[in-house]
């Protein structure tokens, strides 16, 4: 430690949000809820830019002069920035008919409960978190769209998996890992409970609970806890997980390929895409950890300008969108139709783009340890990337019909917002100095736990050792 | 920094800040004039021809036959470093030299060609940024920084491809000519990322430290990103489709530059084709059996662009064989005379009609059809089975959708059927 935060950031940030989820809550006017929910997540961010930059300067761990429970390091420090300024993104550009004060206080309860279990030491502030950012869904009130029962019945497993994680943790490593295994399958729907995901997106609240998943709180989970914690069970067992992630990105990629409703159709991208980060962070390499951790930020941010535009859609042309079609909605709207490409393909790794990055890193680091698993990246990749233009040319390309007729291109609300998230990806893209920096530095950190790899044993070369 | 080094670093820099200066501006609100669109890329093309010249010229002087540009390494994780390498060398500088000339001449044709078109200046910020992207990948000096500017190149071609995007069609085609991209990519994706494993850098010089049995793979990985660029048989179905694009487009992607990218690949891939007589094989039969399509089913195109695109086929498939043989400086030669002659070709295609009555008139109506002596050496049902074999391009389209597409997607529905009743049963 040296030079600590002489500010409580954290803890500053934090109040600020949970007064701002309750003041929305009892707004009563949605146009008075909205400024107060982004003047909440404004005056939250900045501490957590200033404690960004703190961790960038000095070093990667800070805990606070009085608060031992949070700390911010190179592995929490960006996304939890990251989160805050997209619920930012959210509460501004998502569209007027979507939007009530209850809704603006569900999102604020999400990212203040997220914000708590990334920036906290403490296992029961863990679980708080964990559990806590299911409230908004769990609960009526906040939501007009309610999740569906199996959804919300694996994401209640998912808290409980954890719970029982972090009990076992110290007499039962073994077992905890199982749990904490569990719980990351449940929360981040790996096959074969993808489903639970996918339906969420096509039934559920769409931005809130595209920012839920955009948490990442299942990956956050290997960083935070199962590497650091159990070491060993995680050397022998993490590419377990990966190879999971694997047969998931693969499969939603496969389903993505014939899918014909756009919520479905970007839950299963975004699942197939987000894959990627376990596949990443199981591979035993610094390159593949590293570019795990730039991926999650990279889906975290396409996948939800993916999310704001179909919900901009959605509002200006109605819900029953069939992408067997064409409807041109570029003729129309132009500068929707460049940031929905441009961070679509940013998701699949277009050059220029800081999602290059990543997926250079992720396939340098799993096919340094795992040359089968790491061929297979590209193949699923280049799936989702026909999925995606395909998606793309679907709803803003051809022949355009009634509905892009007085369709009105992004509102300077939207522009400002998807602008700011097209900076990130392409500025990242060109300059990722600043962005690979923290993630390189949390690599090389955890990578000092699960080195050296377990070897897998072809049967071949079983043969042979006979 | 040297001057030659700036020089080699302002070819590849200039289109790249104007495709940004212009897609920024645009998309915070202004739309510039065509008379300013056109003049910024008469002026950056300009500006990029002549830094290509000096730098040639530079090179002849002081007596240097490369000139690399180190410009540090763009992100650093632990031991691994993605190098930002630049290189000018007798066959960089040619293609540099070709692909300034041609954007400019292509941008000053596209200025009255595609005038008032609602899709002008989408048409110019393509155009842009496909000149960035095509002379970063002829000035890589790593097959990391190629890999930058050969998805730039795709990602513009499918664009420009699906550009009168009012109708159905083009859009369609765009799709098919991207899947195609993404999946022959993926060879040079791996082959990249295994040769950084077997050699520990992805610089040009590290294919002279591999050996026959990786060089075997890691040539054909790097011949299937080729074949996908370069529409080799099997995949050559997406540039008759391709034909759907502008004019102008048509010209500097499929007769003059991104063909030319996959053979451009294997120039830098020889040490590969030199060391494994397999690869090397694979590559002169994949390139005569292009040529051989291209020539029949050219013979059986109904107008005029597709024409010309089998007749780049054909041309294409014999810089692959030539490639194949160790030939470089013929392929060179042949890339580039190939390149000119057919921008030219193409550019011209939409006056064609014009032109030919022009001729036939100055001939005084003697003009005879080409090619009639070799049909009449085949017995007519042979000449038959070879123009229904023409006529449906060699059933290339129909073989990868029987045995590529098909499969997969019905796979995906397969899965897509027992994902719904499984749902259906957990509601239940």
């Amino acid at each position: 430690m040296n030079d600590p935060l002489r500010f409580p950031w954290l803890s500053a940030s934090l109040a600020v949000l949970v007064i701002a989820a309750l003041l929305t809550w009892r707004t009563t006017e949605t146009r008075r809820a909205r400024r107060v929910a982004v003047t909440g997540l404004l005056i939250a961010l900045l501490p957590l830019l200033l404690a960004y930059t703190d961790v960038l300067r000095v070093g990667e761990y800070h805990p606070e002069p009085w608060s031992s429970g949070f700390r911010l390091d190179a592995l929490s420090a960006p996304p939890l920035s990251l989160l805050v300024a997209l619920a930012l993104g959210v509460c501004i550009a998502a569209p007027r008919r979507m939007v009530s004060p209850h809704w603006l206080s569900g999102i604020l309860l999400i990212t203040a409960t997220t914000q708590m279990a990334y920036a906290t030491e403490s296992p029961i502030i863990l679980a708080l978190g964990w559990g806590g950012s299911l409230v908004p869904f769990l609960v009526r009130g906040f939501f007009v769209e309610t999740l569906p029962r199996f959804t919300k019945a694996t994401l209640l497993a998912s808290t409980l998996c954890l719970i029982a994680g972090l009990v076992l943790t110290k007499t039962a490593p073994t077992l905890a890992f199982g749990f904490f295994l569990g719980a990351i399958f449940l929360r981040k729907g790996l096959w074969p409970v993808h489903g639970s995901i996918v339906a969420a997106y096509e039934k559920g609240p769409l931005l809130p609970f595209a920012l839920l998943v955009n948490g990442h709180l299942g990956g956050f989970l290997v960083t935070h806890q199962v590497i650091p914690e159990l070491p060993e069970p995680a050397r022998q067992l993490l590419p377990v997980l990966g190879l999971i992630a694997l047969v998931t990105s693969a499969y939603t990629a496969l389903l993505a390929l014939v899918e014909r409703k756009p919520r479905r159709l970007l839950a299963f991208l975004a699942i197939s895409q987000a894959s990627f980060i376990l596949t990443g962070l199981t591979s035993h390499s610094t390159e593949g950890i590293a570019g795990a951790l730039i991926h999650w930020q990279v889906v975290a941010v396409s996948t939800t300008v993916l999310a704001i535009i179909i919900a901009g859609l959605e509002a200006r042309v109605g819900e029953g969108l069939d992408l067997r079609r064409f409807y041109g909605l570029g003729m129309a709207a132009p500068r929707l139709a460049v940031f929905f490409v441009v961070s679509g393909l940013a998701l699949v790794g277009l050059p220029l783009t800081l999602g290059f990055c990543a997926e250079d890193l992720l396939l340098h680091g799993t096919l340094e340890t795992h040359e089968l698993i790491g061929v297979f990246l590209p193949i699923v990749t280049a799936l989702n990337a026909v999925s995606l233009l395909r998606f793309f040319a679907a709803l803003f390309l051809g022949r355009h019909g009634v509905e892009a007729q007085g369709m009105v291109d992004a509102l300077p609300r939207e522009r400002v917002v998807l602008t700011t998230a097209l900076l990130f990806l392409v500025v990242g893209g060109i300059f990722p100095g600043i962005f690979v920096r923290l993630p390189a530095r949390a690599a090389e950190h955890l990578t000092q736990f699960i080195t050296p790899a377990p070897q897998f044993i072809t049967p071949a070369r079983a043969l042979e050792l006979r | 920094m040297t001057l030659l080094i700036a020089l080699l670093c302002g070819i590849v820099a200039v289109p790249g800040v104007s495709f940004l200066s212009l897609g920024f501006a645009w998309l915070l609100g202004w739309e510039p004039p065509e008379k300013t669109v056109t003049k910024l890329t008469a002026l950056c093309y300009g500006i990029v021809t002549t830094l290509a010249l000096a730098l040639a010229l530079g090179m002849a002087i002081t007596g240097q036959h490369r000139v690399v540009a180190e410009l540090g390494s763009w992100f650093v994780v632990h031991d691994y470093r993605f190098p930002l390498r630049l290189l000018a060398d007798s066959v960089s500088l040619p293609f540099q030299l070709l692909g300034a000339i041609l954007v400019g001449v292509v941008g000053r044709f596209s200025g009255s060609y595609i005038h008032r078109d609602p899709g002008f200046f989408r048409f110019f910020l393509l155009l842009h940024l496909f000149g960035f992207g095509i002379l970063l990948l002829f000035s890589a000096a790593t097959f990391d920084v190629v890999i930058g500017g050969w998805e730039l190149v795709g990602l513009t071609s499918v664009m420009l491809i699906a550009f009168f995007q009012h109708r159905d069609e083009p859009v369609k085609n765009a799709l098919r000519a991207f899947a195609t991209y993404r999946t022959c990519d993926i060879g040079l994706l791996v082959g990249v990322v295994l040769l950084h494993g077997q050699t520990g850098s992805a610089g040009f010089e590290a294919l002279s430290q591999i050996h026959a049995g990786e060089a075997t793979l890691l040539g054909l990985l790097f011949l299937l990103a080729a074949m996908g660029k370069g529409a080799q048989v099997p995949f050559s179905g997406w540039l008759p489709r391709a034909m759907e694009g502008p004019t102008p487009s048509t010209a500097i992607f499929y007769g003059a530059l991104s063909v030319h990218a996959g053979a451009y690949l294997l120039l830098r891939a020889q040490p590969l084709l030199q060391e494994s007589r397999v690869a090397a094989g694979i590559v002169v039969v994949v390139g005569l059996a292009t040529a051989l399509h291209g020539t029949l089913a050219g013979r059986a195109a109904a107008d005029t662009k597709t024409g010309l695109a089998h007749a780049s086929l054909t041309q294409l498939g014999l810089v692959f064989a030539e490639l194949g043989m160790g030939w470089t400086t013929l392929a060179l030669w042949h890339i580039v005379g190939h390149a000119a002659v057919r921008t030219l070709e193409f550019l011209r295609a939409p006056s064609m009609l014009h032109d030919y009555h022009h001729v036939h008139a100055a001939a005084g109506g003697a003009l005879s059809t080409s090619g009639e002596h070799y049909k009449k050496l085949l017995p007519e049902s042979v000449r038959h089975w070879f123009y229904r074999l023409a006529l449906d391009r060699g059933h290339l389209d129909t073989i990868v959708e029987r045995f590529l597409i098909g499969p997969v997607l019905r796979l995906a529905t397969g899965l897509q059927r027992s994902g719904k009743k499984k749902t259906e049963n957990t509601h239940e």
